[in-house]
Parts: structure tokens; sequence; C-alpha cells
């Protein structure tokens, strides 16, 4: 038996341990910055690429690229079995740059050239750093004028819903009155609506032109300075009549017609190539890599391969020029010492941490997804916690016990089963349709019908009478409870379903108001609470986390020894008193510890967020410095739902796999730090309540 | 013998009250007190008085109700859903029962020490001042002198005095009970309720207990229930002896345990049965 246990201990121990391995391996080594490597295929093609991973299979190792140049070779990635390489070690060049972009990803090349500046290549990182300081001015002026445009935008759809609540309170059409302009015959409100409406489209309209202007002209401005880069991508120039032997050993310059191949006889000068001019770096058994740097002229490379009579086939590699602007950032893989990479690597985590995505996430940062996870999570917590600490201590500490009590317990441990995209439907559908709706557009668009005004009002009066007599019923409960009346149980009861009757009326009744037309009539179609949303997903989510809180708060309740109840009642305290300063206090470490789990599951549970909010590229935060702040309407990223989105709903995703590993590991930390808190916190307060009893 | 077969017949039966016992004062008096878990009698029509400025024992086999009968004095059975009493108790000539009896001020009334030390977790300051502090007691002297009077009280300021600010839980057991009776004395109660105070306690813990209930003699009226008959003869003035929910005998200890008018009595007291 000890063996089996044992046995079984162990797997699961090597089953949590590999997870969390491969979690951390994939994670951690994701924006580790790699040596860039150039491939010779058989077909006489040069392949280059980050290697990712390797394995073998069936006697040949099969490599997983990164190969980059998306916006040239249509991809990110390339896999390729080592029985397609001529020669399985590469040619890493220093030579080449890694340049990260706003758009496209990737590139890998030469620089070649700068079209701002005449230097020498050893000079282009220090122009191009220099050049990219410039832009990213351009860059922040250029978000500055966005950033007016919307706000303009923004007041102008503010004046038309003002046109609009217009049109609504006074049951009037004034659409022809704003485009005519005329506003004879018009109620005050609404010709001051329409006067400020077209207030607004005037100032906005010279403000736009200023915008656009400043805008054209930023455009302008960004689009001036390009590099120009060579991608080992070969075009083919032509045959080269030469002993293979002979060019491999760097005798190029003698080879027929290598020369007129570059187009360099025609030289002025008459000089032609010097040996010291060009360079040769054997790549794979066949195939040779060579820079030509002559004076006054951009270097060149070209890729050279053995045919079979053995003579050569040259091609120059392909150009490619791209805006400086777009650079991100761009150093030489293949030169970096551990440090330099180091470096880069802290700065790739930074930006993941902080940065708005690029590419559709697939780039870039994580921060609005984080942020938005974090944001929903604390609203989650304000609405889950107050109701579900009550709500157990009503069970645990006033409620009397009997079969009922037992039903709702057990039911709420059920509830704690549920699959949560069962929360998620009906999240959906209650909050999203019914009480968005409700709110949106009253409810008729919760899809009510009210009831007409006189019978609204007489079940008004019926409501209150229903009010006042369960606030009596419950008075007279509370006498008998004192002098232990016989009748004590029965009033209790006719109590507590008076309440529940008085509630159930408030409910009916404001679904079924006349008078009521919701918050945001004006904006209709376009559903403000309406639509999955911050507050829906929090709201949801607390309810799916609250048997958990429920759950944790009763057994901390229940662990509070009776001994300490009856020392306080003995004492003369009241009930209250008696739960707040000895029961609550003692159950307070296990009332946390639920609450921090039900956080660490409400953060980390997708399912739900597909249907009541989450988005897989939100331009907005939730929460940010515009009035007022927190924006409960709109939708927002999370990281959760983005490692679904990114690993299986975009566009490419294979080439997201590294960028969901990486999300996988921050969500597995933060779930992680949320646990660790919670037993950290218990054991500190555990403390304080050991005894030293014998 | 046949009086115990007779009670647990179900028979009437009259308790045998010395009169020196009645003709003193009391500070509570039982009359004719009988107490129910739903169908279940646990104590049948007790009438007895608790004399004022001594110690009463109540000793009598398990389960003969003398923790339940303790515990009825401050209506902490109240709390058990079941229970109905018929009868009534007197705590210095104030019904106890009666409906209009608002129960939290008359337990403020009384302080009562239960079998397991039961302090609070908070610190011994705040312990030995809880009583005053759920009365709203703000008034920083009046509660320092309290809590040092009522430590004092139950002999063990010298020992805590330097560290009234650390938990109660981090002393030891019979540190704990005494902490507990400093507690039950802060708000200065007209009776003192002992539910077994020494049954989770050392021999040195419990006699540095019986200590203090001498000590306490006369300052304050004590009701002890007590298992062991030793402990009953040594600190108490009067002893009532219970057997199946009723009240058998009762007298200035010293006659009970040496010339009681019932045999049974005396075969209990001597160890015959029990």
């Amino acid at each position: 038996m000890v063996w089996l246990s044992g046995g079984m201990f162990a797997i699961a121990c090597l089953m949590i341990l590999s997870l969390l391995a491969f979690v951390l391996w994939q994670g951690l080594w994701t924006l580790w910055p790699r040596n860039y490597s150039i491939y010779s295929r058989n077909d006489g093609s040069i392949l280059g690429g980050e290697l990712y991973s390797k394995q073998s299979i069936d006697g040949q190792d099969k490599l997983y690229l990164r190969t980059g140049n998306y916006d040239i070779s249509s991809r990110h990635f390339a896999y390729v079995s080592s029985l397609e390489l001529s020669d399985e070690t590469p040619w890493t060049d220093p030579d080449l740059w890694l340049v990260e972009r706003k758009e496209w990803g990737n590139l890998y090349g030469f620089p070649k050239d700068l079209s701002w500046t005449k230097s020498a290549p050893e000079e282009f990182a220090k122009h191009v750093a220099l050049g990219l300081q410039e832009t990213s001015k351009i860059d922040r002026q250029l978000a500055v004028a966005k950033d007016q445009l919307k706000r303009t935008d923004h007041q102008i759809a503010q004046a038309r819903l003002g046109v609009r609540r217009v049109e609504l309170a006074e049951k009037v059409d004034l659409q022809n009155a704003v485009e005519t302009g005329s506003v004879e015959g018009l109620s005050e409100l609404a010709k001051r609506a329409i006067e400020r409406l077209a207030e607004r489209n005037l100032r906005a309209d010279e403000a736009m032109i200023q915008i656009n202007e400043q805008i054209a002209e930023l455009e302008a401005k960004r689009s001036e300075r390009s590099i120009v880069f060579e991608l080992p991508i070969g075009q083919e120039l032509g045959k080269l009549d030469a002993d293979w032997s002979e060019l491999s050993a760097g005798k190029l310059k003698d080879a027929s017609g290598f020369a007129t191949l570059l187009g360099i006889e025609s030289d002025d000068n008459g000089a032609g190539i010097s040996e010291q001019q060009i360079s040769v770096k054997q790549v794979g058994k066949g195939h040779l890599l060579c820079k030509v740097q002559r004076q006054n002229e951009p270097v060149r490379r070209l890729s050279i391969r053995r045919l079979a009579d053995n003579s050569a086939s040259v091609s120059t590699l392909q150009e490619h020029s791209i805006l400086l602007a777009d650079v991100v950032r761009f150093f030489p893989p293949n030169k970096l010492g551990f440090l330099e990479r180091l470096g880069i690597y802290a700065s790739r985590w930074w930006e993941f941490l902080s940065g708005d995505p690029r590419e559709a996430g697939m780039e870039g940062g994580f921060f609005p997804a984080i942020w938005g996870t974090v944001v929903m999570t604390i609203i989650m917590s304000m609405a889950v916690i107050p109701f579900g600490v009550l709500a157990a201590l009503y069970m645990r500490e006033y409620a009397k016990s009997g079969w009922l009590l037992s039903v709702i317990r057990i039911s709420i441990n059920n509830l704690a089963g549920v699959p949560s995209i069962v929360y998620g439907v009906f999240g959906l559908s209650f909050f999203c349709y019914i009480v968005g709706g409700y709110i949106d557009g009253g409810p008729r668009k919760a899809g009510f019908t009210p009831w007409p005004s006189p019978v609204w009002f007489s079940a008004l009066a019926g409501l209150a009478i229903l009010g006042l007599a369960s606030f009596a019923v419950s008075v007279l409960s509370g006498q008998a409870e004192t002098r232990r009346s016989p009748f004590r149980a029965t009033l209790r009861w006719a109590g507590g379903l008076l309440w529940l009757a008085t509630l159930a009326g408030i409910v009916w009744l404001l679904i079924r108001s006349p008078h009521f037309e919701g918050f945001y009539q004006a904006q209709l179609p376009n559903p403000t609470f309406g639509k999955g949303c911050l507050l829906w997903a929090a709201l949801t989510l607390a309810l799916l986390t609250l048997p958990v809180v429920i759950v944790a708060t009763e057994e901390a309740l229940s662990a509070v020894p009776n001994s300490l109840r009856e020392g306080s009642y003995a004492c003369g305290a009241g009930k209250w008193q008696t739960i707040h300063r000895i029961v609550l206090p003692y159950a307070r470490p296990g009332i946390i510890t639920g609450f921090i789990l039900a956080m660490a599951r409400g953060a980390g549970e997708v399912a739900p967020m597909m249907l009541v909010g989450a988005i897989p590229l939100a331009t907005e935060l939730p929460l940010d410095g515009e009035f007022p702040f927190l924006h409960g309407s709109r939708s927002f990223m999370h990281l959760g739902f983005q490692i679904y989105s990114l690993g299986f709903q975009s566009q490419n995703s294979e080439a997201a796999k590294p960028m969901v590993f990486t999300a996988t590991l921050l969500l597995l930390a933060i779930v992680t730090l949320l646990n660790q808190t919670a037993i950290w916190l218990r054991a500190r307060l555990r403390k304080r309540f050991e005894t030293s009893q014998f | 013998m046949n009086r115990l077969k007779a009670i647990a017949d179900g028979q009437t039966f009259e308790s045998v009250i010395h009169p020196e016992v009645l003709s003193r004062e009391p500070v509570v008096a039982i009359k004719d007190f009988s107490l129910f878990y739903g169908r279940k009698q646990a104590l049948y029509n007790i009438s007895m008085p608790i004399v004022k400025g001594l110690v009463t024992a109540l000793v009598g086999p398990s389960g003969c109700g003398k923790s339940t009968l303790l515990r009825s004095v401050n209506r902490m059975n109240d709390l058990v859903e079941s229970v109905r009493i018929e009868g009534d108790m007197l705590l210095n000539g104030d019904s106890i029962f009666a409906p209009s009896v608002d129960v939290i001020e008359l337990r403020k009334r009384m302080g009562m020490v239960f079998q397991k030390p039961n302090p609070f977790p908070m610190s011994i300051f705040e312990n030995v001042v809880y009583p005053l502090r759920i009365d709203g007691q703000r008034d920083k002297t009046l509660l320092n002198q309290v809590c040092e009077q009522s430590l004092r009280g139950a002999a063990l300021w010298d020992e805590v005095k330097d560290r009234l600010h650390e938990s109660g839980l981090s002393l030891s057991g019979g540190q704990q009970q005494r902490l507990c009776i400093a507690r039950a004395i802060a708000s200065d109660p007209e009776v003192l309720l002992l539910d077994e105070p020494c049954s989770a306690l050392d021999p040195i813990a419990t006699g540095k207990i019986e200590d203090l209930i001498d000590r306490l003699r006369g300052e304050y009226s004590i009701l002890i229930v007590t298992h062991n008959m030793q402990q009953a003869s040594r600190i108490s003035d009067h002893t009532a002896f219970m057997y199946l929910g009723r009240l058998v005998e009762m007298a200035e200890t010293s006659t009970i345990f040496t010339r009681p008018t019932l045999s049974e009595t005396e075969d209990y007291v001597t160890g015959r049965f029990g």
C-alpha cells in the first residue's frame, strides 16, 4: 500500500511539476533574443530564421524557424526538415539586423542604405538610433492630434445625443430642423440643442481642417526617412562559368562574367573589383554568401550556389525598404553578448507588461488585458464580498437550523460546481439583455409590456400596504421572540414571507413601470449597457464566485469555538456585539482566504468572459483618466480570453503560439501570486490566535 | 437507596433543605423551577436559595442537571432553541424569567466562568475590560483601573502586569482560567457562576483557583458546579446534592459531608455510588 500511494503521489507531483516547467520554459524562452541562422537548402535557395525548437522524428530533424519578413514571405514561422538542407550547420552573420516593427512583425535583413544620410555601414546603428528619437517625437505629436480629432468627434456626438433627447422628450422630429437650420415654432429646449449642434459642427469643421492638415504634415514627415534592407531571400542574377573549388577559396574576382553580372564593368575609372572588396563566407557545402564592398557604393550581398557542373549561380539578395518611423527596436542578434541579450530580454518583458498590443495582439504588450483583468476582478470582489459574507453570516449566526437551511446550503454547494459557461449564458441573457436593456431603454427594451398608468399606481399603493404589513409583522415577531411566545415561529415565517413578497412586488412594479424609458434612450439602437461590458462581466463573475465566498465564510464562522460566543453572551454582550467583536475577528483569516481564492478563480475564468464582455482588441481601457474614470459600459480585454483568442481565433495562430505561452505564464503568475497571498495572510492571522494551552 | 429508585421511577420527591441555609438572606432564590429540553424534562421543581456572600457548591453524578441549573441562572439556556421552563428565579428580589426582563441587562449583573478557559482572541487588557467595552465605556483611566483591580482580584496581576497587551491566548491554561475569572468580576457581579472551573486544569492550577475562590468568599456570592467531592468540601460553605434533575439535600457543607439527613447523600459523598 505504501508503494501504491507513494507512486500515485509521485505521479501527481510529476504532472504538476511538468506542467509548471513546460509553461515556465515556453513562456520565459519566447522573449529571449536568439541567433539568426541562415541555412542552405538542397534546391539552392537559402532560408534564414531564429531557431525556436528542434524535434527529431524518424531520423530527421524538424526545425521550427521564425523567419519573419511577413510582408515579403507572407509567413512568420516555417518548419523545415533537415533532409531539405544541404548542411545542418548554419551561418550566423554578424551584420544581420533584427528589426521589430509596428506593422508586419519582425524584419530580418542586412542594412544597406539609409535614405536620409550617407554613412558607412558601421555607423548605421548610431544614425538609426538618433533618427528613432526624432520619429518618436513625431509619433507623439500624431497621437495628440488624433486624440484631438477623437475628442471633437465625441463633442459632436454628444450634441447630437442632446438633440435626440429633446426629440424623445417632446416627441418631435427635429431631423429637418437640424438639416435646414430653421428653428421656428420649436420649443426653447429644442432650439438650444439644435443651436449647440450647429455651433459644435462649425467649430469642429474649423478644427478638423487644422488638425487634418497637421496630421497630413506629420504623416509626410514620418514617411520621409526609410531604411533599405537586403533580405536573406535570393533573386537569381545569372550563371558563373568557374571552378567551384576556386570560387569557394575566394577567387571570385577572376570568375568570368562576375563583374558583368554585378554591372560593374562600365565603371568610369575602369576599376573592377579588387580582391579586398570581396569577402566570401561558406554557408553550406555548396553555398557561399559574399559581400562586395566598393568605395562610394552601398555594400552588396550575393548568394552563390554550386551547380551540378561545378559552375555557380549568383543571386542578389532582395531589397526591401521600410520606414524608420515603423521601427520599434533593432539590434544585430548574432553579434550580441549575454548582457546585451539580457537587456533586450528585459526591455521586451517591460513592453509585454506595460505596452499596447501590436499586430492584433501577436506582438507588443498585454497591458490592456492585464489592466482589464485587474479592474474586473476588483469590481467583482467589491460585489461578491459584502454579499457573500453577509449571506453566510445570516446562515450561520442568525438563521434557525432546519430543513430549509439545509436545502439552501446544499444548493449553494452545488452552485459551486456548475460549469462556468452556464453562468456566462445566464449573465448574457439576464444582465446584458434584460437588466442592461432595462437600463438602456426601459421595460419595453427589456421585453416587458408596461401596465397602464392607473393600474400601476394602484399596484404601487398595494405594495406600500404590503411593505407596512411586513414591517408590522417583523416588529411583532421581535417582541414575541423576547417573550418566548408560542406564536413566535409562526410570526417569524409570516414576516419572512411578507418581506419576500414585498421584494418581489418591488421588482415586478419596476419592470412594469410605464413611466421609465431608460437612461440611454437617446443612444438607441446602439446599446450602452445592453451588451457585454465590464459591469456585467464583473457581476457574472461575482455570481460565479459567490458560492466559494459563502462556503469559505461559513466554514470560517463554524470554526469559531462556541465557548467564545457563550463567554461573550455571559458577559452581557448582544448578538451583534458578539459577532462583530468576537466571531468576525476570529473568522477573519478564513474569510479573507475564501475571498482571495474567489478572486483567483474569477481572474482565471474565461468561458463566461467570452459571452459577457471580453473582446480581443479594445481601443479604450475600462478605467482611465477620462471622466467618469470607471467605464462600466465598455468592453474590455481579459488575459484569459486573450490566450484563447490568440491561440485559436487569430488569423495566424501558429505565429501567435509563443505569445500564448508568455500570456499563460503571466496568468499563472497572477493566480499563483493571489493564492500565495491568501496562504501567507492566513498563516499570519492564525498566529495571532495561536494558544499555548498546556 | 429507595428514594433514588423512586426518583428514577419518576415519583414526586420532597427535597431536604436544612433550616440553617433557609434562614440566611439569599442572593438568588430558585422557586419551583423546572426545565424541559423539548419533551424531555431536565430539572424537576427545584427550590433552593443561594446565600449572599457564601460559596454554594452543586454536586451530583453526571447528567443530574447541575450545569443546566447553573446555566439557567443567567439564562444561557435561552441560546438552546428547544428549551422551555416553568417556575422562576429571583436575583436579589428581581424576577429572572419574567417576560419583561431584558436578558442582556440581566447577564450584566452576573459573571460566569466555564469548564474550559475561553479567553477571547484579543489582548489580556481587552479581555478583562470586555464587559465594560460592550457597554460603550471609553474612559481610559477607568478601564485601566478596572483592569488592574480585576486582575488583582483574580490573583493574576503580578504575573501579567508587564504584558497586558499580549494576546490572552498566550497564557497558560491556569492563567487563562484566572483571566476568565478576572473578566467575570470586572463588572462587579451580584453573583458569580462557576461551571466546573477546574476540570480542565492540572492540580497546581486547580490549587491556585481554589485559593482564589477562597479569597473571593464574602466579597462575592458564588455558585460553583463541581465533580470533585474534595473540592466541594474544601471550598464551599453550602452544598446541594442533586440527582436526576432533583435537588436531594442541601445544607452547610460540613453537615452534608459529616452527618447528612438522608442516607443517599451520605452514600454519594462517601463515594459509595455515582
